[in-house]
């Protein structure tokens, strides 16, 4: 289903590209200020949803297609699973592996695995949200 | 008894608990139920969260310099009920898809009408 | 009939467990057993360990980042189950 309006199509051309950037300053400042990987997942997600409620499903399934969803999602869930596991299992066996160094507190590229781990993160839940709108309103991807 | 007049916060969350609780038995609607227990859900998240606090000290990020082991309040109830919230979302998408498919088949989501028919 | 015994039933319940809340400690005191060890421990080693400066998330994502990822494959088996239930048929499975 789509809104036929004037004005909320021209003010959504506008507006979606300022919430998706917000959304992303919310997750990559995850460990410096509140925020992190949920809430910043959840404000991209909704942006999808504008788009689609907006401009009908046509041309939301040309931009969204189903393919790429779910191969993203499923590897952003292996990925943070292979991150993780390495950096468990060579810190429980005393091995000293290369990993990320820690740096200063302060900056964006320090503390190690956060920031990728905050991105996968952001990633499988702005998918899911926008998988559970299109499913309720319409029944197909 | 002004025990719990100074803890007002869990006891308003266990009265909540109840609320929610008297929703889910009472009404026959499908929907009523499900939101019976969202709200079940949410007292609860209220109740651990409020364990935590300590008067005088203040969140857990460091802003200006480290203000030492007392200075912040107690950060373990906060991180553990993240997943709790996360999960009840998860719960109430699973329970609404159901009532949908519930409706195709029966025409109705009154909860006694669908099991007179499926006796019948 | 059943209007009236729901309405006992949930009041005794409420009542015992208000019972039991009575006897918990004041809130927002600080020597309380719940704010023992483990939480100074996590507090003093959180920013030297992990570099964090949002102390939660320095918990969630390296002290406990299993529990985030169970909680992620919740979330991702939620959307896989509720795309299972509600597809239509149709020219779908290409």
């Amino acid at each position: 289903m789509s809104v036929n309006s004037e004005i909320l199509s021209v003010v959504s051309k506008f507006i979606i590209p300022f919430i998706q950037v917000f959304g992303i300053y919310v997750i990559v400042n995850g460990h410096i200020s509140p925020g992190g990987g949920f809430a910043g997942g959840t404000i991209i997600g909704a942006s999808f949803i504008l788009y689609r409620i907006v401009n009908g499903s046509d041309k939301a399934k040309d931009k969204f297609s189903y393919n790429t969803l779910i191969k993203a999602m499923c590897f952003s869930l292996i990925g943070y699973g292979l991150l993780k596991g390495y950096s468990f299992i060579g810190g429980g066996l005393n091995l000293h592996l290369p990993s990320f160094p820690i740096g200063t507190p302060g900056r964006i590229f320090s503390g190690g695995y956060l920031l990728p781990l905050n991105i996968f993160i952001g990633c499988i839940v702005a998918i899911t949200m926008y998988f559970l709108y299109s499913l309720f309103s319409e029944g197909e991807i | 008894m002004e025990n719990l007049m100074n803890n007002y916060i869990e006891a308003g969350s266990i009265v909540l608990f109840g609320i929610g609780f008297m929703t889910l038995l009472l009404n026959n609607n499908m929907i009523k139920k499900i939101i019976g227990l969202n709200i079940m859900d949410t007292a609860i998240f209220l109740f651990f969260i409020a364990r935590g606090f300590i008067y005088g000290k203040d969140a857990p990020i460091v802003v200006g310099e480290f203000k030492g082991v007392d200075g912040y309040i107690n950060p373990v109830p906060t991180s553990l009920m993240l997943t709790g919230i996360v999960v009840s979302v998860s719960m109430t998408a699973f329970m609404l898809a159901l009532t949908i498919k519930l409706h195709e088949k029966y025409k109705t989501i009154d909860l006694r009408e669908i099991l007179n028919m499926k006796e019948g | 009939m059943r209007k009236f015994i729901t309405v006992i039933l949930t009041s005794l319940l409420i009542g015992i467990i208000l019972i039991g809340v009575s006897d918990l400690p004041e809130f927002g005191k600080s020597d309380v057993p719940a704010h023992n060890y483990v939480s100074k421990t996590y507090l003093e080693d959180a920013v030297k360990e992990t570099g964090a400066l949002n102390i939660i998330t320095g918990i969630i994502l390296d002290y406990r980042a299993f529990d985030t990822f169970v909680e992620a494959t919740v979330l991702f088996t939620g959307a896989i189950v509720v795309l299972l239930l509600l597809r239509r048929e149709g020219d779908e499975c290409e």
